[in-house]
């Protein structure tokens, strides 16, 4: 083939192309509402999407306190109320756990966290406090959100409670006492050299002795003034100390007179009395381990609910997305495939009523989208073990009332859609919708504005959730996800039945 | 009495006329076949009167009520073949008519023995089995044909039966409606082929939303030629018969004369009008008495004439009364 009958063929070949190009050019200009759902469609969803999603929200669990009015539990959360919502939603305090925890099941609430009426009982008894936190959720990815919040909330209380100083009160007992004991060895060591205590190095050891004794005094100054005092003999111990100062500093009196007034001075062995009794008096302050002066608190955390593996908890979902799309997709195409090719003529001068063509096809394609998708939760549990807790019969009638909704859905889209090019790509417009806002990305219940909103009307966001709940939470339907359903269903099916018997004028 | 009829029907889309002011009564046991150009109106008049579109105006009725108060059991005494083919090409041929059979109400047993009666007069029981979408289009015609016929209506609406059909199969169709017809049914049938029109027994002739013209096809015919042809061959040149032609002026109206040649010589082809060719020939002839007549027809000018002239007559009167 020479060059030149090369160039005629791509020359001809490039007019055909042209010619298809142009084809489905006109052709797609020539169906203006199938552009807005190709263009707004997504546009919308994706508006919505960002509108409503709130990643913060989703991983900041709505936590309930639970803590006992006007116990010492109830004086830490108000002094540390910051801590304890900073890392959650805070929904409120009740002093009623069992109220609290009936919240969690209905899911008005993520977690629950429980004070104790008394935390420094147990500090003082050498043991961290304990915050107690429950929380429900069967969610894998999202569901951590919980444990990792409630760790962070336990360092920042920790922490806050170190830097203000109740934990450390604990800590400048534990002080106090190594640093009358170092007295107590100072004065014994002052006591057997009186002579060097005159001494250019005797007045170095007490002006040492009087820098602990001032140290102490501060120390017990704050231990007296904490909130929750750690024992009733600090006042004592604070008495023992301002009594040492004083004899202290006669003794450093004394010392500026000479060896003679030192021997003369009863000071010494009155103050060395003076530390005995302060020995005594911090005796009965605790000694609490290292690890619970840092970490005062810390929390254990009980999930209601059995999470199963990645998997399991997705499979519901999927089952449920499922079942909307091929019911959505297979009712939009058999209405609209009729109209378009004539039969709704042949229908309408027969005796066949709009409703009753309605129920002719619901009939087939309930029995089909549930028959099929029954298979596909047969293949789930059997081949990659995916538990129904809430038992087969009880799956299959929430897979049903699913097909129900989707079908109805599915016929209204075909009411309304003018070719199947559109109901096909509202089917998948609402596929997507599904995925991102009925529950099966990301959590329904933190969905927000519009989301929301359209949440309401697919199929899917109660399906989702009433197949997670029978498939792993092993529970029934719950009442208000019928109700969604049969809702969607009655609408939808009505609305169809009135467009397709209202009469061509 | 009449199986349908309509007054004063105006049908108007969005606020443009398509039927304008048509009156129309078909009776009972006849084969009414409406004619016209595409785009007249034939087929929404028809869905006006199936019940499909409502009138803007005046009365329609059918069966003795108007469509739009058609109970279940009126649609049962009604059959339709829409224009196109609109059963389901993945089902069989028995299947698609089992499934209309079903929407008319016939019980197992009955649409059983009806679904094979149905077949076998359309000549397609043979082809039971096989996919509609794997069947030609003449016998997806008459399997449609077949769904119209299933339930045994009283009045049949069938909409352009022969579009896009070979003549052979025209014909067979126009047997079956006549075979129809002399089984008590009433057909309201569409076409674009006039030539069709010959075969029914009244036509109705309806252009731009209008009936033109209505009655037999014999009535039209003569209403477009203004009467009926006789047609003579004469010997001789038309110079050489001017007492013959004087003569027959008194009988009708001479069309045209034209000078022919065959193996025996000069011939004159004269068409004379006459309002009734039969009552006409033997006076002509008497008339022509010392003439060398040749040969004497009576000529049916096609329907496509007829319906040239008489479309043409109305688009004339329009302009003349515009």
């Amino acid at each position: 083939m020479n060059v030149e009958v090369l160039h005629w063929y791509e020359e001809k070949d490039q007019v055909r192309i042209g010619a298809v190009a142009a084809k489905e050019f006109w052709g797609l200009v020539r169906q203006p509402q199938l552009l807005l759902l190709l263009l707004i469609g997504p546009i919308l969803i994706m508006v919505a999407f960002g509108l409503s999603l709130d990643v913060q929200s989703i991983l900041t669990p709505r936590a309930l306190v639970v803590v006992e009015p006007g116990s010492e539990g109830a004086e830490l959360f108000e002094e540390y109320r910051y801590e304890f919502t900073n890392r959650t939603t805070f929904a409120g305090t009740t002093d009623d756990p069992e109220a609290a925890r009936q919240q969690l099941l209905r899911g008005e609430v993520d977690a629950v966290i429980s004070i104790p009426s008394d935390p420094s009982e147990a500090i003082t008894s050498g043991e961290q406090a304990v915050l107690e936190v429950t929380y429900n959720s069967i969610n894998p990815v999202f569901g951590t959100a919980v444990p990792r919040r409630v760790y962070g909330l336990v360092l920042d209380l920790n922490q806050s409670l170190v830097q203000q100083g109740i934990a450390s009160n604990i800590g400048d007992v534990r002080s106090a006492q190594e640093q009358v004991n170092y007295l107590d060895r100072q004065l014994q060591n002052a006591n057997a050299t009186a002579e060097a205590l005159a001494s250019e190095e005797g007045r170095s050891v007490t002006a040492d002795l009087d820098d602990s004794l001032s140290e102490l005094e501060r120390t017990l100054e704050v231990l007296q003034d904490a909130p929750n005092e750690t024992g009733g003999d600090t006042q004592t111990a604070l008495e023992r100390v301002r009594q040492g100062r004083e004899q202290l500093a006669e003794v450093r009196e004394a010392q500026e007179g000479g060896v003679e007034e030192v021997e003369e001075l009863a000071g010494v062995s009155e103050l060395e009395q003076t530390v005995d009794d302060l020995q005594n008096a911090l005796s009965d302050v605790p000694d609490a381990p290292p690890e619970v002066l840092a970490n005062p608190f810390r929390s254990e955390v009980e999930n209601l609910a059995t999470p199963p593996g990645i998997v399991g908890f997705y499979a519901p979902g999927v089952l449920a997305l499922l079942i909307q799309h091929i019911a959505v997709s297979m009712a939009s195409l058999s209405v609209i495939r009729e109209r378009l090719q004539g039969a709704y003529e042949f229908f309408e001068v027969s005796p066949l009523g709009a409703g009753e063509l309605l129920a002719g096809k619901f009939l087939t394609y309930f029995g089909l989208v549930l028959g099929a998708n029954l298979a596909v939760a047969a293949v789930l549990t059997v081949f990659l073990g995916i538990p129904i807790g809430g038992g087969v019969f009880v799956m299959a009638l929430a897979m049903a009332l699913v097909t129900v909704a989707s079908l109805g859905l599915g016929f209204l889209v075909s009411a309304l859609a003018r070719s199947q090019l559109q109901a096909v790509q509202v089917a998948m417009l609402l596929l997507i919708a599904s995925v991102l806002f009925a529950g099966f990305l990301f959590p329904l219940g933190d969905m927000q504005g519009p989301a929301k909103a359209i949440a309401y009307f697919l199929p899917a966001s109660y399906g989702i959730r009433t197949l997670q709940e029978v498939m792993i939470r092993g529970e029934g339907i719950p009442l208000f996800d019928v109700a969604g359903l049969l809702l969607i269903a009655a609408v939808s099916l009505v609305l169809t039945r009135y467009l397709l018997g209202r009469k061509k004028t | 009495m009449a199986a349908i009829e309509v007054e004063n029907l105006v049908k108007r889309f969005g606020g443009e006329e398509v039927l304008g002011g048509l009156d129309l009564t078909v009776e009972e046991g006849e084969i009414f076949g409406l004619i016209g150009p595409s785009g007249s109106g034939k087929s929404t008049f028809m869905r006006t009167l199936t019940g499909y579109l409502t009138p803007s105006e005046g009365k329609v009725e059918v069966l003795g009520k108007p469509p739009s108060k058609f109970a279940p059991e009126d649609r049962r005494r009604m059959g339709f073949m829409p224009q196109g083919f609109v059963l389901y090409g993945e089902l069989s041929v028995r299947q698609n008519l089992n499934f209309v059979a079903g929407l008319y109400g016939l019980k197992f047993g009955k649409r059983r023995r009806r679904v094979r009666e149905t077949l076998e007069f359309v000549e397609l029981w043979e082809h039971r089995r096989k996919t509609a979408a794997n069947v030609s289009g003449g016998m997806q015609r008459r399997l449609q044909l077949a769904a119209a016929l299933v339930h045994e209506p009283e009045l049949l609406f069938v909409d352009e039966p022969t579009a896009n059909l070979d003549p052979i199969l025209r014909r067979r169709f126009w047997e079956e409606f006549r075979q129809l017809r002399e089984g008590g049914r009433t057909l309201f049938v569409t076409t674009q082929y006039v030539g069709e029109a010959e075969l029914c027994d009244r036509v109705g002739l309806l252009s731009g939303g209008a009936l033109v013209a209505l009655g037999t096809p014999d009535e039209l015919r003569r209403r477009a030629f203004g009467g009926e042809l006789v047609q003579l061959a004469l010997s001789g040149s038309p110079s050489h018969l001017k007492d013959s032609l004087e003569a027959l002026e008194p009988l009708g109206r001479v069309v045209e004369v034209r000078q022919d040649e065959d193996a025996e010589g000069a011939v004159s082809r004269v068409r004379l009008l006459v309002e009734d060719a039969d009552a006409a020939l033997p006076k002509v002839m008497e008339a022509l008495n010392g003439a060398d007549v040749r040969s004497v027809d009576l000529p049916k000018p096609s329907f496509d004439e007829v319906f040239f002239r008489l479309v043409e007559r109305t688009n004339g009167n329009d302009k003349a009364a515009g």
